[in-house]
């Protein structure tokens, strides 16, 4: 720090005068009166045509305005250098750009030395940082400055904000199917868009990535963020022609409020972001403010997600086992292994409200593998007769490792290939075909049996039942339980049993539970069953008695 | 490159106040503004419209075309903003800048009753290639008239 070299300056120096006169920086010494008594070169050439000698810095700050150098408030924060007292730099912005830090420290003799530094070049190499390369909107180190500069504001004077949090749908998409130059133009005319939805005095950043951030000063709020929100989500939405190419993107916003929603600037992020989250949930391609029962879903989910992860290692999961029947005969052919979570506190939890969380964490790939073990392990005990079918979530599908892992359950257990039957959901299947038939070839060639799950919830996957032959189509309960009073629902299934057998695949229907049921699916040709009709799923022990009493 | 001629065709909502002498005023604004920048990058087209829609065309090299849309696109006299079709042209089908306000009279009521909807005018049941039809249409017969 320069004000240090000047205090440092060594006993005995021939010429103190002359060691000043090398610093990089302007020094002033004044004397007790607060008068300049000394000026190095440097300092004179700053303060030139002004000549500093004999002026107190009030009359110096004074001059500086009079010639047009200066703001009033530059004079002020000179004055005040003296008073303060700090050893951090006071920056003033002369009225042609010009930025000068200065650092005022007292002498032993009741005097100063002020420092003036030229932090002009300085200060625009951090303002660089300060903006985000690509789009010119400031960046995040700049928006939580501003944002915490704004607060302190509001703690001393009120005030109202709000903090709009916005990501892009499908831009994904577009820069993966397009490439990045056609993303980073994009990206621009969003920034662009942005910059034309706010008022003058509001900071918009670029948060990273497809995220952005608007702070919104003044206004009326909510009503401003409303109606700023609004606007984003129509402007932001609007086709885009970009390099020849017609782009359609869509965002979701999340808002939250100064001072109600958080007073710091990490809370209002957080909640900011919460609504995002939420206006994503909700649909996408619209807002939400933040409330405060979105932080407690946040965290009640949160708290799942740390049981979760502990669950596999605490054993906390198990397998039951519903039994599937041939109805020509009502022979047992083998069991649909189901997945249940056992917690200490929460109890049983329902694969709905877990599954979805452990596809979005990933640790849907360990689960499933822990599920295709334990089921071969399980099924390897039955008679050769009996299938197991296993459920496969769509990012399981995807992952690389289904192949490895399929072969390696199987070897671990010693059941047949033939026995295992993997049950794949119509939204697997959506993604890439060429993909998804490489997998699906991949798992018959080790000779396992492949079947379509939920049949008819979906979207049609009617193309890939041309395209690969699967063992078996499961109709969905859904279809069943209503088929007694829709018709649509009788004639599903009744179509879906002559595709099967004009692909020679068998057909299964889900959830029956009255002998109603069990007659009008056979009427229509389904050829096995399902259901609580047959039995509940049963836990290992009592499937295997299940099987000692059906399988003689 | 980027310099092939290029077509762009939307519809969008007018978001403009009902009342007439508003409107004409902010529709005179919008001509005027699109003429100077229009022909300094190169660009023709038409624009026509009533109390419900705005339907424009837009001709020119390919970047200059994206950088008025998008110009356009900010804009909140209108809403909804529909792309129709973009793309290149062989010719430019408005070697000029014209604007067409439809619907209004009776005699437009007859003229351009064939695509007319039942409460007048309805863009949105355009597509791209027809709009660029009624629009060159309409073009040609002012042109005559004035002739
Ligand atoms: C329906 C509609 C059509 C427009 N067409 C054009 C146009 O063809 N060219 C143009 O420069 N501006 C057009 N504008 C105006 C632009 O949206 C924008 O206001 C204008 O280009 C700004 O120009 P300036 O920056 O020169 O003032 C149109 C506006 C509307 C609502």
């Amino acid at each position: 720090m320069p004000a240090q070299i000047v205090r440092a300056h060594p006993v005995g120096y021939s010429d103190p005068g002359s060691l000043i006169e090398d610093l990089a920086v302007g020094v002033l010494v004044l004397g007790r009166l607060g008068d300049v008594v000394f000026a190095n070169t440097l300092a004179s050439a700053i303060l030139a045509p002004i000549d500093a000698a004999g002026l107190t810095l009030d009359a110096l700050g004074k001059e500086l305005v009079r010639i047009g150098r200066w703001s009033t408030e530059a004079a002020a924060a000179l004055c005040r250098i003296t008073a303060a007292g700090s050893d951090r730099p006071c920056v003033v912005e002369e009225n042609e750009g010009r930025a000068l830090a200065l650092t005022a420290r007292a002498r032993n003799d009741g005097g100063w030395v002020v420092t003036l530094d030229d932090v002009t070049h300085h200060r625009a190499a951090n303002r660089i940082d300060q903006r985000d390369g690509l789009t010119g909107l400031a960046s995040r180190g700049e928006l939580d400055e501003r944002l915490k500069a704004f607060l302190a504001a509001v703690q001393r004077e009120g005030g109202q904000a709000a903090l709009v949090c916005l990501d892009l749908d499908r831009f994904k998409a577009v820069n993966d199917t397009l490439g990045h130059p056609v993303g980073d133009a994009l990206l621009k005319m969003v920034a662009q868009r942005l910059r034309s939805a706010v008022r003058e005095g509001d900071v918009v950043a670029r948060l990273g990535g497809d995220e952005f951030a608007i702070l919104q000063i003044g206004g009326e709020q909510p009503q401003a963020a409303d109606a700023l929100a609004r606007r984003l989500v129509d402007l932001i939405g609007r086709t885009y022609v970009a390099q020849g190419h017609m782009l359609n993107i869509g965002t979701s916003v999340g808002i939250a409020l100064v001072p109600e929603d958080g007073l710091s600037a990490d809370t209002l992020l957080r909640n900011a972001d919460l609504a995002l989250y939420r206006a994503k949930a909700d649909g996408r391609g619209t807002f939400r403010f933040f409330k405060p029962e979105m932080d407690e879903r946040m965290q009640a989910r949160r708290g799942l997600e740390i049981d979760l992860r502990k669950a596999l290692a605490l054993k906390e999961f198990e397998l039951v086992y519903q039994p599937q029947t041939r109805i020509e005969g009502d022979t047992v052919v083998g069991f649909e292994a189901l997945l249940r979570w056992r917690h200490p506190d929460r109890g049983l939890v329902s694969p709905a409200d877990f599954i979805p969380l452990a596809e979005e964490i990933g640790l849907i790939t360990p689960i499933g593998e822990w599920v295709l073990r334990t089921a071969c392990r399980e099924a390897a005990l039955w008679p050769d007769s009996i299938t197991i079918a296993v459920n496969l979530s769509a990012v399981q599908f995807r992952g690389s490792r289904l192949l490895d892992t399929v072969t390696s359950a199987l070897a671990g257990s010693g059941l047949a290939a033939a026995r295992l039957e993997l049950e794949i959901t119509e939204g697997a299947l959506l993604e890439d075909t060429d993909a998804v038939l490489a997998v699906l070839n991949g798992l018959r060639e080790l000779g396992v049996r492949v079947s379509m799950d939920d049949f008819g919830t979906g979207y049609s996957s009617l193309s890939y039942l041309q395209k690969f032959p699967f063992d078996k189509i499961k109709i969905d309960q859904s279809f069943v339980r209503s088929m007694a009073s829709d018709r649509d629902s009788a004639a599903i299934i009744r179509a879906v049993t002559s595709l099967g057998s004009s692909f020679g695949m068998t057909t299964i229907a889900e959830g029956v539970e009255t002998p109603e049921q069990l007659a009008r699916i056979r009427a229509e040709g389904c050829t096995e069953a399902q259901g609580y009709l047959i039995s509940r799923p049963l836990t290992p022990e009592a499937a295997r008695a299940f099987i000692a009493a059906r399988v003689a | 490159m980027t310099e092939t001629l290029h077509r762009l065709v939307y519809y969008s909502r007018n978001c403009l106040t009902a009342a007439p002498e508003a409107m004409d005023r902010e529709v005179a604004q919008i001509l005027a503004t699109s003429q100077v920048n229009n022909d300094r990058v190169g660009v023709t087209g038409a624009l026509m419209f009533n109390k419900g829609c705005f339907a424009q065309v837009l001709e020119g090299p390919q970047g200059a075309v994206e950088t008025t849309f998008e110009r356009i696109q900010q804009d909140a006299r209108h809403g909804e903003v529909t792309l129709l079709s973009f793309g290149p042209a062989e010719a430019r089908g408005f070697p000029v800048w014209s604007m067409a306000y439809v619907g209004g009279s009776d005699a437009d009521e007859a003229r351009y009753g064939s695509i007319a909807g039942e409460s007048g005018f309805d863009f949105s049941r355009l597509s791209g290639e027809r709009i660029f039809e009624v629009l060159h249409a309409m073009v040609l017969d002012e042109e005559q008239a004035a002739a």
